[in-house]
């Protein structure tokens, strides 16, 4: 017997998003690609530092925000945090995987090479395997309760591996370029320093598109399994809370 | 049947811990760490697989890098530091499997005594069993690779002690953290590794200014991160120990 259920339609909100986010990433490419002046030293290589440093500084959020929304779900136990967290935690292994390539397609002309021990470089790879081990250890445990729980954990010690995993690859050695923006006086021309902001801006939109969507489908998912426990139980009327 | 024991010490001898108080949690702490050395003591189980695990990997790794007498000498600090980590995770894993084969582990939770209390006692037994570990493998790792010792050999001790300290607290977490679930052998160093790698790093380059390898003045300034390192993690690992038991 089958039941035909009629999938919710996407809110109005996010269909916007979902839209803009598709206009500003297209201005965000013509920006990149056409507006943007050749640099003096990497000359037309310094189109790929927009996508590259766009989605570099995305992934951390995400690992950061993965981290927030685990602490807020052993706080409350509230399935939905779990959901949020695990949202984010996909979007941050998948931009960290974007950084990787990207960064490596970028340092094989300009350095001269495809892979360098460098800080920022290997802290991308670290937290890369780290989320990777998130979602293994998610996939192991059947109890939504302590799979929300356990991988909040595990958010909890990605995040706090962060700092140290800095520290010693910058100690270790580096030859990573010095940030674009440094905190004291901006060495990169306007337009070039615009066209980098406006990206990463775009890579903020498209993570939130993202995420929200993600969100979305996680809570589906999550209704589903109560639908699918509730009439296991036999009991229709009954909610199960978990 | 964990009941609480009426007289000064219990039948085994343990101090009878009072509920409660600061000094009863580190009795608590104590006698976890006291029955997991006296286990160990008894069986050897670990004794015997760690230290010729790490023997082992010594060995095949100098065979794996070839005759170079230079390679091998400026080499002995990782290969040193790779063994023990190696060991870490087979001395964490097997300090909840032993305990969960028998049953044991759901008694000791019934202990009324704070969670983190179980986590502070394994971690004490993990920690002495890689320091005394790190101890005997640091001479016979410089013998066989052809290494010297430098001149402020004092502080190699400093350099086991935090390093093997960073690997036990990490270890101890996730082998707490994946000792019901399947395939924990293989996930275990997947979890941990990434996780250590400060802790790796700063040893292994501390290590290699005291015997000499480096400009000696460094090491300091890897001790320090190591030492960070280690109460960062000893806090976070106590305070989120008990969300990772499974009940």
């Amino acid at each position: 017997m089958t039941q035909r259920h009629e999938t919710p339609r996407r809110p109005l909100w996010l269909r916007l998003l979902g839209l803009s986010t598709v206009v500003l990433f297209a201005v965000g490419a013509y920006l990149a690609l056409v507006v943007s002046p050749p640099d003096v030293n990497q000359g037309q290589l310094i189109r790929m530092m927009y996508a590259h440093v766009s989605v570099a500084w995305v992934c951390f959020v995400a690992v950061i925000v993965t981290a927030l929304y685990g602490m807020a779900f052993l706080w409350r136990g509230r399935p939905v945090d779990d959901t949020r967290a695990v949202a984010n935690a996909e979007i941050a292994t998948f931009f960290a995987g974007l950084t990787l390539i990207s960064g490596m397609t970028y340092s094989r002309p300009t350095l001269n090479t495809w892979w360098t021990w460098d800080a920022k470089l290997t802290l991308t790879a670290l937290m890369f395997a780290l989320l990777v081990g998130y979602f293994v250890v998610r996939g192991l445990i059947d109890d939504p309760t302590r799979r929300g729980r356990v991988s909040a954990v595990i958010g909890i010690v990605v995040a706090v591996s962060l700092p140290f995993n800095y520290l010693a690859a910058a100690w270790f050695r580096t030859l990573h370029p010095t940030l674009s923006v440094a905190v004291t006086g901006i060495h990169i021309a306007p337009t070039m320093l615009f066209v980098l902001l406006f990206n990463v801006g775009v890579a903020a939109l498209v993570y939130l598109t993202f995420v929200s969507e993600r969100i979305r489908i996680g809570k589906l998912e999550h209704e589903r399994d109560e639908e699918r426990e509730r009439r296991e139980e036999g009991a229709p009327g009954e909610v199960v809370r978990v | 049947m964990s009941a609480a024991p009426q007289g000064p010490r219990d039948r085994a001898g343990a101090a009878v811990i009072p509920e409660g108080s600061a000094a009863g949690d580190l009795a608590a702490v104590l006698a976890i760490a006291r029955k997991d050395l006296l286990q160990e003591a008894r069986s050897r189980a670990v004794t015997v697989a760690t230290l010729f695990f790490s023997a082992v990997t010594l060995v095949m790794m100098a065979f794996a890098m070839g005759q170079d007498a230079e390679l091998l000498r400026r080499s002995a600090p990782g290969v040193l530091w790779v063994a023990l980590a190696f060991a870490g995770v087979i001395t964490a894993a097997q300090s909840f499997q032993s305990d969960l084969e028998e049953g044991a582990f759901d008694q000791l939770l019934l202990y009324p005594v704070p969670r983190a209390s179980v986590f502070l006692g394994k971690l004490l037994a993990n920690w002495l069993y890689l320091a005394v570990l790190g101890l005997i493998m640091t001479p016979v790792t410089l013998v066989l690779y052809g290494a010297r010792a430098g001149s402020d050999l004092w502080l190699l001790p400093v350099t086991l002690a935090l390093g093997t300290f960073g690997f036990a607290v990490v270890a101890t977490f996730y082998a707490a953290l994946t000792a019901n679930l399947q395939a924990r052998e293989a996930l275990l160093p997947v979890l941990m590794f990434p996780v250590v790698v400060p802790v790796l790093l700063g040893a292994v380059r501390s290590t290699e200014a005291l015997v000499g390898l480096q400009n000696a003045t460094l090491a300091g300034g890897w001790l320090q991160l190591l030492a960070g390192f280690d109460l960062v993690y000893f806090v976070t690992c106590t305070a989120i120990f008990h969300l990772v038991v499974e009940e």
